[in-house]
């Protein structure tokens, strides 16, 4: 018995050593970012980091907190992500359903002087037509370029209470953003009033707000992530929606299997090809230099092959 | 034709679903009955860690699983015989080395995808390859069960006496647990996980309520898997059920319905004999 509470002390004492060490490491960190001016900016995921580059561009410091080409919506965050927010000054996420993380995570952090920006807040949010998921409203705002417009206007506004002193530049970023916004949207609604068809056969209800904006209809595969199967009956009746409207393309998205999506394509003789809802975009792609704008001009693209 | 096999999708999911129901209880007579019934989680835990490996140090993640699930079932085999009397060890600390893995070997990929997606299985969605590698297993899995049926039922009862009667157990233990790796990971990418550790187990212990012979078992639940699989695909397809839980459920509601028969059954059969005893 004495053995045991012996060793069981020995392991208390290195734990706590371990412990001790680790903070230590931290106040050391602590004392090193505060010896910079630059803000430090975190966002949710990739569409979120992008617009907040635009616009903060090298006067913050900016981390994305779901790493590239990991699907938002199963990610939670490290013991280190959460000692970083305790550090951050501004915290930018989507909201509307989109982090499902998002709520225990700022319901635990102490961070007083964190300003937390939720960009899908005061936007008009379509409800969501999936019954089957718990989500109240289609998240998926930012691939409307109008709303992203808005978004980024949130997220300039943040960026200016928490840093006054660069306000004119981040205006200016503003302003020119927001005219390719506007460029986009023109080049959009241009291509897609040529469309000979309007229907869209997608893996997940990701397209709702670029199909509202610009008069397409989206039929989503059910449910399409990776542990969930559709039933052979909604395969079937993709399957007649397709053949009747003579689709010549079944989209699936870069970070879900395309399993499904193939077994469709085959069944009708579509082609399969990529849509990407931008839910977030490998480190490759990011240094190839892609982001929102040339992403959503892709997306266009292969529209544009498909329907016309 | 019927309406339901008018769909390309569809024929190849009955194809590959008869294959499966033929092939998959055979290693799971064996497998059940050297207390193994929880393999096919735990192998796929390691599946899921071998993609992560994959990923990680630049492999094809498919290899990457392939080969872990094969690791992990050498894995359950040594660790088993440390605890003889208690296999279900084995299965519980090698699927916690799977998770463990996963979650630590996750870290190191850069670009991580989705891993589930690569994992991803389902009987609607099989590609014409996924069909060959199926139509490719079937046949060496039954060839090796019919001409190592005599020393598969030893080995499953008794390793020291096949010891005695000369049956080079180690090489039969070798084939049987690369057997079932393979089957196990190459079908939970086809036709998913819950399909296939479900068919593993339900049909055995359900064929094992009625049958009178080791013989008879391995029929039973071979039949029993084909009802499952077939039932359970038609159900889906016309009440719009999700095709993996539908295959499982009807599996349940079988053996269920055969428990419940056999309790009936030998309660009358006492009933009769305490009659018989009381008009002597």
């Amino acid at each position: 018995m004495k053995r045991v509470m012996v060793g069981f002390l020995c392991l208390i004492l290195v734990l706590s050593v371990m412990i001790l060490s680790g903070c230590s490491n931290n106040t050391i960190d602590n004392q090193g970012s505060g010896s910079g001016k630059k803000i430090s900016v975190y966002t949710s995921f990739y569409p979120m980091y992008d617009f907040t580059k635009k616009i903060g561009g090298d006067k913050i410091n900016l981390t994305n907190l779901v790493p590239a080409g990991t699907e938002p919506h199963d990610w939670e965050p490290t013991p280190s992500d959460m000692v970083n927010l305790e550090k951050a000054d501004v915290l930018i996420y989507n909201g509307a359903g989109m982090e499902n993380w998002i709520d225990k995570v700022l319901n635990s952090i102490k961070n007083k002087k964190l300003i937390t920006v939720e960009t899908a807040k005061g936007l008009k949010l379509l409800d969501n037509s999936d019954k089957s998921e718990d989500l109240m409203y289609d998240p998926h705002v930012w691939l409307n370029s109008m709303l992203a417009k808005q978004q980024m206007e949130a997220i300039k506004n943040a960026l200016v209470t928490a840093d006054p002193s660069n306000k004119d530049y981040y205006e200016k970023n503003y302003a020119d953003n927001a005219k390719k916004l506007d460029d986009l949207d023109q080049e959009y609604k241009a291509t897609v009033a040529k469309f000979k068809s309007k229907d869209i056969v997608v893996a997940h209800q990701a397209f709702g707000y670029l199909c509202e904006a610009y008069g397409l209809k989206e039929v989503a595969i059910e449910g399409l992530t990776a542990d969930s199967e559709p039933s052979p009956a909604r395969m079937v009746e993709i399957v007649k929606f397709a053949k009747e409207n003579n689709l010549k393309f079944i989209f699936f998205e870069e970070l879900v299997s395309p399993k499904v999506a193939q077994a469709i394509a085959k069944e009708v003789g579509a082609e399969t090809a990529v849509l990407n809802p931008l839910e977030g975009l490998e480190e490759d792609d990011i240094k190839a230099g892609k982001d929102y704008f040339s992403v959503m001009r892709e997306n266009l693209e292969v529209l544009k092959k498909a329907l016309e | 034709m019927l309406e339901i096999f008018q769909y390309d999708f569809m024929q190849k999911a009955f194809i590959t679903g008869i294959l499966i129901a033929i092939i998959t209880p055979c290693i799971g007579v064996v497998v059940v009955l050297k207390r193994l019934s929880m393999i096919g989680d735990s192998l796929s835990h390691n599946s899921l860690a071998g993609v992560a490996a994959g990923l990680a140090f630049g492999l094809n993640p498919i290899l990457g699983a392939v080969l872990f699930s094969i690791a992990a079932a050498f894995g359950i085999d040594r660790v088993r015989k440390s605890f003889p009397r208690y296999s279900e060890i084995a299965i519980a600390v090698i699927m916690s080395t799977g998770i463990g893995l996963a979650g630590i070997l996750s870290g190191f990929v850069k670009n991580s995808a989705n891993f589930n997606s690569f994992l991803f299985g389902s009987i609607v969605a099989i590609s014409d390859f996924e069909l060959y590698l199926v139509i490719g297993l079937s046949a060496i899995v039954i060839l090796a069960v019919i001409f190592l049926f005599k020393e598969l039922f030893y080995i499953t009862f008794d390793e020291e006496a096949a010891r005695l009667a000369g049956i080079p157990i180690k090489s039969i233990n070798f084939v049987f647990t690369l057997l079932t790796a393979v089957t196990i990971s190459v079908s939970a990418r086809t036709v998913g996980t819950l399909v296939i550790s479900s068919l593993m187990v339900l049909p055995v212990a359900t064929a094992m309520q009625i049958a009178k012979s080791y013989k008879q078992t391995v029929v039973f639940a071979v039949i029993f898997a084909l009802i499952f699989t077939l039932s359970g695909l038609s159900i889906s397809y016309y009440a719009d059920f999700k095709p993996g839980g539908t295959i499982v459920l009807v599996g349940i509601l079988t053996l269920i319905c055969v428990l419940i028969y056999k309790n009936v059954l030998s309660k009358a059969i006492v009933k009769r004999a305490i009659r018989c005893h009381n008009h002597n």
